[in-house]
């Protein structure tokens, strides 16, 4: 079985990235049950699905599929800790951006 | 000037130019042409872009013999010669064939770790099998530290900007490379700075002058630019110790440092 491309993205490209499956990684501000809000470069509204292990603080990896109200539906969670250096990840999603020919088609 | 103080900088100079014969001749028994052979950070979107020539993968014209690679491994499967792991990194998905030694137990050694979902670095050689590409891994290992994933994702960006546009501009490299296709005017200005008028002008004209692999010798050089040899061996002393320079036959005969 094939995976899908999963963009890495941030809260500013939900708009762009709308009804897609794409790839997030935020810091987990707050946990309400059956969704959560990370930040991702901006607040983003996360419905989790049963799997989810959130914990608040830790950051997240999280795939899933943007939907019309830009917020991303959860497929899949990874925790990545506490010691993500979150330059580092915008400087990847800037790059996946500027230079999408290594990163995804479309 | 004595120059015995660079006995140990001769040994390498000449080691260095008879180094690169001896590599040739290595391989001649077996009339082939040194492999050029490279490890290259990679997305997995690049290896299924990539094209085949000669079985070899060409990533933006350059061939990566060895690759590595950064993903989650998103399902595992045992079989009688190797692991394959399915492995996605939000580029692309591809195959990894780990083979496995007879004694070969999953959960021990350094395969360890290596479970559904874990992210995991990636070394081997690329492959295509009917158009599809997989990867044959000597080496696979869990990632702990998940900035890896940033710096590798990052690293094979910086390598694809280096194979597809050139050096970063004002590196050395790129500043030699111009200097070397351009005239002589031009010639490392960059890098020349702080050295003497004289060192200069015996930089200049090892540069421009036709020689043989040997390089010239101190005294060929203040003849022809009609230099007291004291000077020039004052220039030589400075562009040695500034790795401008090297020594080939003797401690007076020197050729210049080419910058790959």
């Amino acid at each position: 079985m094939d995976y899908p491309q999963t963009p890495r993205i941030l809260a500013p490209h939900l708009q762009a990235f709308q009804h897609k499956t794409v790839r997030m990684i935020g810091r987990v501000v707050e946990l309400r049950g059956e969704t959560a809000v990370i930040d991702a470069g901006g607040t983003v509204d996360v419905i989790l699905n049963r799997d989810s292990h959130l914990a608040p603080g830790h950051a997240v990896e999280i795939i899933g599929k943007v939907d019309g109200n830009l917020s991303l539906k959860v497929q899949a969670a990874t925790d990545l800790g506490t010691d993500i250096d979150f330059n580092a990840i915008h400087a990847v999603v800037e790059a996946t951006h500027r230079h999408k020919e290594i990163f995804y088609d479309g | 000037m004595n120059y015995n103080a660079y006995e140990s900088n001769t040994t390498y100079g000449g080691g260095g130019g008879g180094g690169f014969m001896a590599e040739g001749s290595q391989n001649s028994p077996s009339g082939q042409q040194p492999k050029h052979e490279t490890l290259r950070p990679v997305t997995i979107k690049q290896v299924i872009d990539g094209t085949y020539d000669n079985d070899s993968l060409k990533i933006d014209g350059a061939t990566a013999s060895h690759l590595c690679l950064v993903g989650q491994i998103r399902s595992i499967a045992v079989q009688a010669t190797n692991i394959t792991y399915k492995i996605d990194d939000g580029t692309g998905s591809i195959e990894v064939k780990l083979w496995k030694d007879t004694d070969f137990d999953p959960d021990q050694g350094p395969t360890a770790g290596l479970v559904e979902g874990a992210y995991c670095r990636v070394w081997g050689k690329p492959n295509n099998y009917n158009n599809k590409a997989y990867v044959l891994s000597n080496v696979i290992r869990p990632i702990v530290d998940k900035n890896e994933v940033s710096y590798h994702l990052l690293n094979a960006t910086a390598v694809h900007l280096y194979y597809t546009r050139g050096p970063l501009n004002g590196s050395r490299g790129a500043a030699t490379n111009r200097g070397q296709q351009q005239t002589d005017a031009n010639y490392g200005g960059e890098t020349m700075s702080g050295y003497s008028a004289v060192t200069k002008q015996v930089y200049q004209f090892l540069r421009s002058t036709k020689q043989t692999n040997e390089g010239l010798h101190q005294q060929e050089i203040a003849a022809r630019l009609g230099l007291d040899p004291a000077q020039v061996a004052k220039a030589g002393d400075e562009l040695l110790s500034g790795g401008a320079i090297y020594t080939t036959v003797d401690d007076q005969t020197w050729a210049i440092m080419e910058e790959m």
